[in-house]
Parts: structure tokens; sequence; C-alpha cells
């Protein structure tokens, strides 16, 4: 599939301090790519290289083939950024209709973006007056109005309710299923393991792990055991494949790494152990582990 | 296709001044009653306040516009993220900052309509083509100095690049003789009007009604925008957006 965003070896410094250090990342036409990390990882500095703002140094960082520090290609591209205020002045309808002449899109387009992210009959409602996840959603249909290669989206889910993030959502897929690539970043590590094809964990201005989200859940091999035993924990630290062990609420929550032998062991020791769980590590969790942060923030 | 994204910036920015139009009331208020003001208290003096005065309070008043909001639009644009929005929407540098200057324009115009209005109202019947030719030289001689405008609105915030524009304007319009003639000011005060931009703007505005040399000062707001639009296209590449 071709590539719609290649980097590779992209470095980026901030005076002394390194932001970038040597980051490689491609999005395929059609495939939705999450980008994760902690706060201050570098994601926004990478994603302010890719739409063009900020320039590095690389070996290469391409848009559909094209430099991003060009109009020409940053014109294919649908950003939503964090932090945009609109103008006081400006109506939902002027604001979409100029994303629309900025990339030589007919009115139309305009209509039909606003239409899509359903902010039809707001078109006369000035946009600073409109709710955050209303600026959201207005922010998205200016990148949709040119039918862009790359959407290119910086928490784009942040202030919307329920509904609309399921409209938001259901708007990606579509885009996706036309042939557009997504690079996102969301603190949001469920709804991203949902939706995205692959994830990309960044930490410290490095690529720290790649893969599908399973990929990436198998990559932490404990298994985590919750149980209601009366076997002494003592007792279950010295079983083989234990890592830890803990009381919390009344229940022994363990990580092993076999867990089928552990839960066996535990039932021959305890026939009435109960309230047995046995779950895989979360996304967040392997996030957690392979930036070795207790907090995880896109 | 920059021109279609042009005519977008421009009636962005006009939107901008009718619909918020506090800005407009000051920047062209504020002028027009200080013309109103000097032209009560020393309209019998001399040869009174015609278009001579129109020259230089004119000059004043298109600075006091042309020098102070295109900046603060700019500075303004660029606190709210939305200057970043231009960008990664591929809107050339060039429209973005000639938009803003462009959209100064009728500030500058309808500010030197109040002071001609004042003029013919304390002075009596004007000469027409004097006041059309005044006019049109301040308008386009205030270009570079938006270009400044535009440099500091690059690099402060909103309440920085109104005190920035205005410690910039405040002194230099009257130390070029705007405000009082440069006799009134001390001999080494008045020899550096030569040195500022707005003296030879409103010099040049001034041998519309009573002739004299113009290239001299042509040369110099030439000279001007060079070094405007040098550090304002400076100023905008290195902002942070």
């Amino acid at each position: 599939m071709e590539h719609v965003l290649e980097v590779r070896g992209l470095v980026h410094r901030y005076g002394d301090l390194t932001a970038l250090a040597g980051v490689d990342l491609t999005v395929k036409a059609g495939e939705c790519v999450a980008l994760l990390g902690p706060n201050g990882a570098g994601k926004t500095t990478l994603v302010r290289n890719v739409i063009g703002l900020i320039e590095g140094n690389s070996d290469l960082i391409e848009v559909a083939g094209g430099n991003p520090r060009s109009a020409e290609t940053r014109r294919r591209l649908g950003v939503v950024q964090q932090a945009v205020g609109f103008p006081r002045s400006l109506t939902v309808g002027e604001i979409v209709g100029g994303a629309a002449a900025r990339r030589g899109c007919p009115p139309e387009a305009a209509k039909q973006a606003i239409a899509e992210m359903g902010l039809t009959g707001l078109e006369k409602r000035r946009a600073a007056k409109l709710s955050g996840g209303q600026q959201q959603r207005l922010q998205l249909a200016m990148g949709l109005v040119a039918d862009p290669v790359l959407l290119v989206l910086d928490e784009p889910t942040e202030g919307l309710d329920v509904e609309a993030r399921r409209r938001f959502w259901n708007t990606i897929r579509r885009r996706l299923d036309n042939g557009a690539g997504v690079l996102i970043t969301t603190h949001l590590v469920d709804e991203a393991a949902a939706v995205a094809d692959r994830v990309v964990v960044v930490d410290r201005g490095r690529v720290v792990a790649e893969g599908t989200p399973d990929e990436l859940r198998r990559t932490l091999p404990d298994r985590r055991i919750e149980v209601r035993t009366k076997v002494p924990v003592s007792v279950i630290r010295a079983l083989d494949s234990v890592h830890s062990v803990e009381l919390r609420d009344g229940r022994t929550v363990i990580a092993a790494t076999d867990s089928e032998q552990v839960v066996s062991t535990l039932l021959d020791l305890d026939p009435e152990a109960n309230d047995l769980t046995v779950a895989t590590a979360s996304l967040e969790e392997v996030l957690v582990a392979l930036t070795n942060h207790e907090e995880v923030a896109a | 296709m920059n021109t279609r994204i042009f005519r977008t910036e421009v009636r962005d920015e006009l939107l901008g001044i009718v619909r918020e139009p506090t800005a407009l009331f000051f920047s062209v208020l504020m002028p027009v009653a200080f013309f109103a003001l000097f032209a009560t208290m020393f309209g019998d003096e001399g040869d009174g306040f015609g278009v001579g005065s129109l020259a230089t309070y004119g000059a004043f008043g298109v600075l006091a516009v042309v020098l102070v909001n295109p900046g603060v639009g700019l500075a303004d644009a660029r606190e709210r993220g939305w200057l970043r929005v231009k960008r990664a929407d591929g809107t050339p540098l060039g429209v973005t900052l000639s938009a803003k200057v462009t959209a100064a324009l009728p500030y500058a115009i309808v500010t030197l309509a109040g002071i001609t209005l004042v003029a013919r109202l304390t002075s009596g019947p004007l000469d027409v083509l004097q006041v059309l030719r005044v006019s049109g030289v301040l308008v386009l001689g205030a270009l570079p100095f938006s270009l400044f405008s535009l440099a500091v609105g690059a690099r402060f915030s909103p309440s920085a690049a109104i005190s920035v524009l205005n410690a910039m304007l405040i002194p230099s319009v009257i130390l070029s003789g705007l405000w009082f003639p440069l006799e009134m000011l001390p001999t080494w005060l008045g020899e550096v009007a030569v040195y500022l931009p707005p003296y030879h703007l409103a010099q040049l505005a001034l041998a519309q009604v009573e002739g004299g040399a113009v290239w001299g000062h042509v040369a110099y707001l030439v000279a001007t925008t060079i070094v405007g639009a040098i550090a304002a296209a400076l100023a905008y590449r290195s902002a942070e957006v």
C-alpha cells in the first residue's frame, strides 16, 4: 500500500533540548496510526514537523510525496490542532468557506464538510460562541474540506461528548475506507486501541514500540489474576512465574507470566477459591511499562 | 489561487472591523479629535488649519491606524493559534501579511475623511485636488509603516504589541513635527526629525500643497519599505505560532 506519510531519521532540537532523536514513522493510505506517549515525549513536535509548521533535520519527510513545508503539500492535509481560538468576528460558514478557498475547493465542499460534522444550522453563528465540542468539530470540518490524503489529528476528541465522539469516529472510518491515512494523538488509549491499525509509542524523543494494539499488549507477558482465596500471600509468591502479589479490597492480585499454571495450583491448594478473573495487560499498562511513567497521556 | 486566498483573507479582516467596531472607533476618533482640538485652539493663528495641516495631522492619523492595527491584529491571531491554522492550511506568508495591511487602509481613509471634514469646518473651502493628492500620498506612503507593525506583531503578545507600537508612534510623530511645528521644539530635538520616516511622509504630503522637492522623501520612504519588509518577513518566519 502507498505511503501517505514517510518520516525517516527526524531529529528536532530546541536549543540544547533534543525533542526528537531520530524518529521513523510511516502511515499508509487507508491506515490509522495512533501516536501515544507521556507528556513531553515529543508527539506535538513530531506532529508539527509533519504538518510543516516547524522543520527539524531528517533523512526524509514526505507527505503524499511532497515536502510538508510547501504550501501545495499542506493543502492536501486535514489538520486538527490543539488550543486553537477562532476569530471573534467570523461565523462557522465563513471559517469553513475560508478553509475551502485557501485549498482551492468550491464553496459546496464547505457545505458538505459542515454537514458531515453535524454543524448544519450553525453556519451563521460566530465560531467563538460555539461550545468547546462544537469548535472541535468546526476544526475537523475545516480539515475535511479538501478531501485530504492524510488527516493529522492532535487530540481531536478533546471536549467532545459521547454522541459527538461517535460521529467523529464514524467520519474517520469513512475517510479511512476512502483511502485517507490518519495520524492521531490522543490520551484516550482505549479509543485509540479500538480504531488504530497500528500504535506508535514515543518516549523521550524516540519510538520505543510499534505494532497493532494486540501485538503491543502481548509485549507485556504478565497476566493479572484476581481471586478470593485463603492461600497465604507468601505461598503464592513462592510459585513459579509469579512476579508480584498483593492484597486489594479482600482480593489477592497476582501478576504472573504463566496464568494457567498459577490458577491450577491455587485451585488445588484452595478448592473454595472464588471470584476469579484473569486479564491480559491493558494497552495503558503496556504504555506505562514501556515509558516507565505513572501517568500516560497523549 | 493566491488571488482567491487574498480576497478571502481581506474579507475576513474587513468583517473583523465591521463586526468589532470598537477598534475602529478609537483608531479614527483619536486623531480626528486631536485635529479638532488643535484647530480650535490654534486655528486663528498663521495660515489656519487648511490642507497644509491636513498633511501633518493626516500623517499622524494614518500612522496611528497603519502602525498599530495590523501588528495588534497579527499578535492576536498568533496568540489565539489562528495563525498556526493558516500556516497549516498552506496560506502563503505574503498573502497573510498583505491582507492585514490592505485591511488597515479603510481605517486610514475614514480617518483622513474625518480630518478633512474638520479642516473644512474650521478653515472654509478646501482645494479638492490638493486634498486628494495629499490623501493619496499619505495612504500609499504609510504602507512601509505597516510592515514594522507586522514585525512587532509577529514577536510580541497583543498587549505588549500595543505598548511597543505606541512607544514607536508617539515619540516619532512628535519629533517629526506632526503635532507641533518643529520650530516649537528645542533645536537639537528638531534636528532629529530628518532621520525619522514620519517626517518624510509628512513632507512628501506637504509638497503636494506647497511644492518643493519630493524625490529625497520618496527615496527615504522606499528605503524604509525595504527595511520594513525584511523585518516583517524575518519576524514572521521566526515567530512562534
